[in-house]
């Protein structure tokens, strides 16, 4: 039976961590039969009965009449959707520092950022007991908070898992996944939100999902991913290194991966394209905010809404991605960053043919406070995700978990699978969590 | 990149910006493209796809059905008479 938090602890609990948009007016029994469990959604999830913002003004009001794919199958599966989880303003940010809301806080230290842009559904689960959280990862928008927050972010391969019903960032790119507190939580909670649904053709070429049987012996470390690493996530992920081979006896060599030097920039060019032609449908007319006087040309109509509803962030990328569109650019980058793409995906193979993972970092550094996040340039902050955007580029599963802890606030490592391959990373959360103590934050849920 | 191109951008996008975020823009967005360069030394050519998986038209039988009624949808959109409300187009 899972462990239900009342309404009034979980109200008590947000107003301080501003992990939840919106959180559901009552919660069921307790003691309804059969049991049930309590789970979250990311705010561009839609689900009937709350808003659907993707943490952006413009959004505001908007109240889908229908449940997102994965959202129904949880809740067929006796899921009781707690609330919506707070994130980066249409999953623009790597820090949840871009919500057009509040700004959630880390659990472990409130000073810091829970990392972007799941950062809500990160909090919740670092925070409640038994949660269970629907994340949305574009460029690691899982992996990230998840190592933020110290819990297990799992991001299943391109097509696992129904788009159907969320709002999209990069279509090319978006992926719903989960944040749990255990691997046994993943492996019970994947099959629930993975399948072909026809609502989402994207779904529909899945091979099935399996889990029992994946074997995890031998672990590729890419060499290029070891740079620029703070010292303390450099001696948390070489610790880690050292419990794999000595605790669970997994052999663990070196690769190489050249083309990830390129992979931030194509994914750049690809995921601002896209978000800049998929943020042209909000105008003021169909959805949330409301556009002023009808009499108004429709050109200043849109524009006049649009700029004052979307956030400074968005407005960054939506610029970046119309420019990037447009000729000469388009020519020359867009059509680059798609052989990238490719590139990035034949040097995971390459990988694969001689591990069973590649393994990195998920961070650089351990969670910034806002103080370290309000003096980075917008580069800078893109760069942050050097580690996660490759498996996201290449629509590979991956799987950030804690890894280590740094004066109290944890570090997390990715590890990446070949396309399909989710069973690989199960194996080794359960291998892993069996010798590696995870810590959650006291006093809570 | 100049603030005419920033501006240009912006407006083909439908979006009016400040000053200040003409220039802050300005200046952003010219330090990230500088970084994309970076792409001018990628491997070009070879295959790709536009999706990081293959995919393929799947295609389901039309069945008729109404999810979502029409009032529930226009509860969201301005409203006149049955209609939906709209600027003007010209």
């Amino acid at each position: 039976m899972s462990c239900f938090p009342t309404v009034e602890k979980l109200r008590k609990l947000n107003a301080r961590y501003h992990a939840f948009n919106e959180i559901a007016q009552s919660f069921p029994d307790l003691n309804e039969y059969p049991p049930r469990f309590h789970f979250s959604a990311k705010e561009n999830l839609c689900a009937k009965g709350f808003q659907a913002t993707a943490g952006s003004r413009i959004l505001e009001g908007y109240r889908p009449p229908f449940d997102a794919t994965s959202v129904s199958r949880m809740r067929a599966a006796g899921g009781v959707l707690l609330g919506k989880t707070n994130m980066d303003e249409f999953g623009f940010g790597t820090f949840s520092t871009n919500s057009g809301f509040e700004t959630p806080r880390n659990p472990f230290d409130e000073r810091r950022a829970c990392g972007g842009s799941s950062g809500g559904a990160a909090a919740a689960t670092s925070l409640l007991d038994k949660h269970i959280a629907l994340g949305v990862s574009t460029g690691g928008s899982i992996s990230c908070p998840a190592s933020f927050c110290g819990v297990l972010g799992l991001t299943p391969t391109y097509g696992r898992v129904s788009r159907y019903g969320l709002i999209d960032y990069g279509n090319s790119l978006d992926k719903i996944g989960l944040l749990a507190r255990s691997a046994a939580d993943l492996k019970q909670y994947l099959p629930i939100i993975s399948g072909a649904d026809p609502k989402d053709p994207t779904s529909c070429v899945q091979p099935p999902l399996r889990i029992e049987g994946a074997k995890v012996s031998r672990i590729a470390i890419p060499e290029e991913a070891l740079q620029n690493l703070s010292p303390v996530v450099k001696e948390g992920f070489e610790g880690a290194l050292d419990s794999l081979r000595s605790k669970l006896d997994i052999e663990v060599i070196d690769t190489h991966m050249p083309s990830l030097k390129y992979a931030l920039s194509a994914y750049y060019v690809l995921a601002t394209s896209e978000a800049s032609t998929n943020l042209a449908r909000y105008c003021g007319m169909r959805f949330g905010a409301k556009g002023g006087s009808i009499s108004q040309h429709f050109n200043d109509f849109f524009t006049e809404v649009r700029s004052a509803k979307f956030g400074r962030e968005a407005k960054r990328r939506i610029l970046l991605g119309t420019y990037a569109r447009m000729v000469g650019f388009r020519d020359r980058y867009y059509m680059k960053a798609l052989s990238v793409r490719q590139l990035v995906i034949s040097e995971y193979q390459k990988a694969f043919a001689e591990a069973d993972l590649v393994l990195t970092p998920t961070m650089p550094f351990i969670a910034p406070t806002f103080e370290e996040i309000g003096r980075m340039r917008p580069l800078e902050a893109y760069q942050a995700d050097f580690l996660t955007i490759p498996p996201n580029l290449a629509g590979m599963p991956h799987l950030s978990l804690p890894c280590s802890y740094s004066d109290g606030m944890p570090i997390g490592m990715q590890a990446v699978a070949p396309h399909w391959e989710e069973g690989r990373l199960i194996e080794l959360a359960e291998k892993w969590t069996g010798v590696f103590h995870l810590r959650f934050p006291e006093g809570c849920a | 990149m100049d603030i005419a191109t920033v501006r240009n951008v912006a407006r083909v996008a439908r979006l009016k910006l400040t000053s200040e975020e003409e220039q802050a823009f300005a200046r952003d967005l010219e330090e990230v493209l500088a970084y994309m360069e970076v792409l001018d030394e990628a491997p070009s050519g070879g295959e790709h796809d536009f999706n990081p998986v293959p995919v393929r038209d799947v295609l389901r039988d039309d069945e008729e059905g109404r999810d979502v009624d029409a009032e529930t949808l226009r509860d969201s959109m301005d409203t006149y008479q049955d209609m939906v409300r709209g600027p003007k187009l010209s």
